[in-house]
């Protein structure tokens, strides 16, 4: 599944997005739907986004990702942030973003740790 | 060794959404350009973001240019302008309280792009527009 130029994969039971660089509004807001009909459609757990190419999070874009995860919420799943940049966890914080009740991780390794995927089986996934 | 910044665009022209991807673009290479570590390129980049959005959203369209600027000793910085003739701000005071919005935003723009540079300025007009101008020295 696409929105503009952004898959959503289904990796195991999980939902997986890498964001662009410097995604447009219309792109994000693709985004958010191909996500919630791909949590039905596959009867996902969980999602990660992974925004470790993102160099700009504008107020537009943190409402977006902190709705998408009250919205994964509501359909029983959880959502990780993963890879946020130090430049732009610098600027989120002094802008006075907030990312809502989506949780974080370091990276996408981390990610699937928290949502449970390395309980899946002792050889998947790294744990550390 | 400021003129040699190699500027290919320094005026945005502001009329549809995909254009704030355009100012993003302009004020991450105009402020890398210049010298400014990547966290201050992001925080100037995120600012220009958000009030090129403001333009699209509350006037439609308008115009975001940059420029260097010089004060007294060696210091440079970026200048960037964001003009429009929408409605105006009628108190900008509370525009510039956080929270308080009447575009059924967060409320974060303004106030949120000013932590992020060192000056702001805004002029309004109710009717006739707004500029909002935006700096932030380069430190060395």
């Amino acid at each position: 599944m696409t929105a503009g130029n952004v898959s959503v994969v289904k990796v195991r039971e999980f939902l997986m997005v890498t964001i662009p660089p410097e995604p447009d509004d219309d792109t994000i807001t693709a985004l958010q739907e191909q996500v919630l009909q791909a949590m039905e459609r596959y009867e996902a757990k969980g999602l990660v986004l992974d925004i470790s190419m993102v160099d700009t999070l504008d107020s537009f874009f943190a409402r977006t990702i902190a709705e998408t995860s009250q919205m994964v919420s509501l359909m029983g799943g959880r959502t990780v942030i993963a890879g946020m940049q130090p430049s732009v966890a610098v600027t989120a914080t002094q802008f006075g973003l907030t990312l809502g009740n989506a949780l974080t991780a370091l990276d996408v390794d981390r990610a699937l740790d928290i949502l449970g995927y390395g309980e899946l089986g002792e050889n998947h996934g790294n744990k550390y | 060794m400021v003129t040699s910044i190699n500027a290919k665009v320094n005026v945005v022209k502001i009329s549809s959404e995909s254009d704030i991807v355009v100012v993003r673009k302009m004020a991450r290479e105009a402020s890398a350009a210049m010298g400014f570590g990547v966290t201050d390129v992001t925080r100037i980049v995120t600012a220009a973001s958000e009030l090129a959005r403001n333009i699209f959203k509350y006037a439609g369209e308008g115009m975001v240019h940059w420029q260097i600027i010089n004060k007294i000793g060696p210091s440079i910085g970026i200048e960037l302008t964001f003009e429009d003739n929408g409605p105006g701000i009628p108190d900008i005071s509370k525009a510039m309280t956080p929270g308080y919005s009447t575009g059924g935003g967060l409320g974060m723009g303004l106030p949120g792009a000013k932590r992020l540079m060192d000056e702001m300025e805004i002029r309004s007009e109710v009717g006739k527009g707004t500029t909002v101008i935006v700096r932030k020295w380069l430190k060395r």
